[in-house]
């Protein structure tokens, strides 16, 4: 396809624009981190730091509670994604290869539930997790995850499972293996693809997370990083050197985590909608 | 008919393995939808409290005030996001070198935590310090250092434009999808005919994304009703209320007036206006197809 030349140089002015665009609040953010304190107080702002400093890092590390919100963090979006995924290899799995009364019901019910406003749910979820004493606790906050990412997980999974070929299985079944056996032993090994990008979403959203963790976990111990970061921001005197650090801290995970998978993460995302 | 033969035999297998999924639909679903029906006309004390907390919440002029701000927000930020995702994603569609790259590029804001945008867009946006107020005053856009946020007028545009900017690739990347779905050929046919790219993309683009823009629509729009990261942390809802959206009307009453019953009823305020928007969405959307398939 050959095209206008000045086609291809507005294209290229354009995605330029659109990456600057993209990059820069991060660039700022970076950049911001490793200013000193003066620096960062300078009017006209300065783009290119003159001198470097690690010293909102070592504040972040040693001064703030931060690496505790890190630890609290790591603990609830691990528990909680362990839990989805489990739960989404079983109704994903069901959802594939069954047929049982009410389950275009339950399927419509697990893909609306995906709709629901979480602001809607917090106050009950509030009365639910006081009640069995799970306030300010990693299990209540693991739990309440699970309403979000489950609905997707599920049906992620179950448009995984659909896309396997369904001989093995019958062969595995013939073969004398049992139900669970079969799931176990032939599909998941297979469905490895498809898992990878359902625990990243869990994973993701849990760690990004912000209205149940303001809502449910607002003790110290069991704090998770957004509302640390939040906490910081709302603080008369904004420390911003160490909240970009801070806020630099956070980010890193999820942007490896994001581009090592990539390529799977989003064939598994946009799958389901194309084919319609 | 593939999953037939495995599949009929087992219904009660069906059953058991969607059954801790359908537990906890139930239990962290259905029952607190449940609950807050109960708190919105019972009292504490278990007392009926009939429509005492409905009319006083149809009576309080905020709530409609906070309605109209999420309408703003979310019509804002939806357009902004359908209309820049689009482009570029019909952009990314050309082959060029370094296409992997600007799309690793453009996902990044997507990916990053909303609190992080937050906090990066706030110090953007600082009156005295920000690099986005400084480049607004060089622009002779704004005369005085005067911060993006504690302005009336422009307090729900920077919020929008932050939204915009964490939420156009999703829809870049579902439409980069979306015309991979679209039937080569027909660009061919058209070139033959002698089209231009304008006309391309009116007459075959456009209509062959319209599946995969109307799920994304749909998607945006309850994102933008339970986006309250950006505006809890940027804003708090202020100033004046003008950034107060929904969510952050019931959070409000909930846990900082610690009134759970008006809470609730404004928590099926919420669930309402949602489920109508979304019910008449789907409608229009149907029919829209059924006239041009």
């Amino acid at each position: 396809m050959k095209k206008p030349k000045i086609g291809r140089i507005g294209l290229a002015c354009f995605l330029t624009i659109i990456c600057i665009f993209s990059l820069f609040p991060f660039v700022w953010m970076l950049v911001t981190s490793i200013k000193q304190q003066p620096e960062i107080m300078a009017i006209p702002p300065t783009l290119v730091p003159k001198s470097v400093t690690a010293e909102h890092y070592r504040d972040v590390f040693i001064k703030s509670n931060m690496p505790r919100y890190f630890i609290n963090s790591t603990i609830v979006a691990a528990g909680s994604t362990l839990i989805a995924i489990g739960f989404a290899i079983l109704g994903g799995y069901g959802f594939a290869r069954h047929q049982f009364r009410g389950k275009i019901l339950l399927q419509n019910a697990v893909l609306s539930s995906q709709m629901l406003p979480t602001a809607s749910i917090i106050i009950p979820l509030f009365i639910i997790l006081r009640s069995l004493n799970l306030l300010n606790t990693y299990f209540g906050l693991i739990l309440a995850y699970l309403i979000i990412t489950l609905p997707l997980s599920v049906w992620m999974m179950t448009g995984y499972f659909r896309s396997i070929p369904i001989e093995m299985e019958e062969a595995a079944f013939i073969d004398g293996c049992s139900r669970f056996g079969v799931l176990w032993r032939v599909v998941l090994p297979v469905s490895i693809p498809g898992l990878v990008a359902t625990i990243v979403y869990c994973f993701v959203v849990t760690w990004n997370e912000f209205l149940f963790a303001l809502c449910f976990a607002m003790d110290k111990r069991v704090m998770t990083l957004p509302i640390g970061l939040a906490e910081f921001i709302l603080e008369f005197t904004v420390d911003w050197g160490a909240l970009m650090a801070g806020s630099v801290l956070m980010t890193l995970p999820i942007v490896i985590l994001f581009f090592t998978i990539q390529r799977a993460f989003i064939s598994g995302l946009t799958s389901g909608s194309t084919k319609g | 008919m593939n999953e037939g033969r495995l599949a009929k035999k087992h219904s009660r297998a069906g059953i058991l393995f969607t059954l801790p999924v359908t537990i906890f639909l139930l239990s962290f679903i259905v029952f607190p939808i449940f609950t807050n029906l109960r708190l919105m006309v019972f009292e504490n004390t278990g007392e009926f409290a009939g429509g005492k907390y409905v009319s006083a919440m149809i009576k309080d002029p905020s709530i409609w005030k906070s309605l109209w701000v999420t309408f703003l927000y979310v019509g804002g930020s939806v357009f902004f996001q359908i209309l820049l995702g689009t482009t570029v994603g019909i952009a990314l569609d050309q082959p060029f070198k370094g296409r992997g790259i600007v799309r690793s590029i453009i996902l990044i804001p997507w990916v990053i935590p909303g609190i992080v945008a937050a906090t990066t867009w706030s110090w953007m946006y600082h009156g005295d310090f920000g690099i986005l107020s400084r480049l607004l005053i060089d622009l002779g856009i704004a005369n005085a250092r005067q911060g993006l946020l504690t302005q009336p007028a422009t307090v729900l545009p920077a919020l929008i434009a932050v939204n915009v900017w964490k939420m156009f690739a999703f829809v870049s990347i579902m439409v980069l999808a979306g015309l991979q779905s679209i039937d080569r050929t027909l660009y061919e046919a058209a070139r033959v005919d002698g089209s231009n790219i304008a006309q391309e993309i009116r007459y075959i683009t456009l209509p062959g994304l319209r599946y995969v823009l109307m799920t994304v629509i749909l998607l945006l729009t309850i994102w933008g009703f339970n986006s309250i990261t950006l505006i809890f942390t940027m804003t708090q809802g202020g100033p004046a209320d003008l950034s107060l959206i929904l969510p952050l009307h019931v959070y409000r009453m909930g846990f900082m007036f610690f009134n759970f019953n008006a809470a609730a009823a404004e928590s099926i305020f919420l669930f309402v206006i949602l489920t109508i928007l979304i019910s008449l969405y789907l409608r229009l959307f149907s029919k829209s197809t059924e006239g041009n398939v």
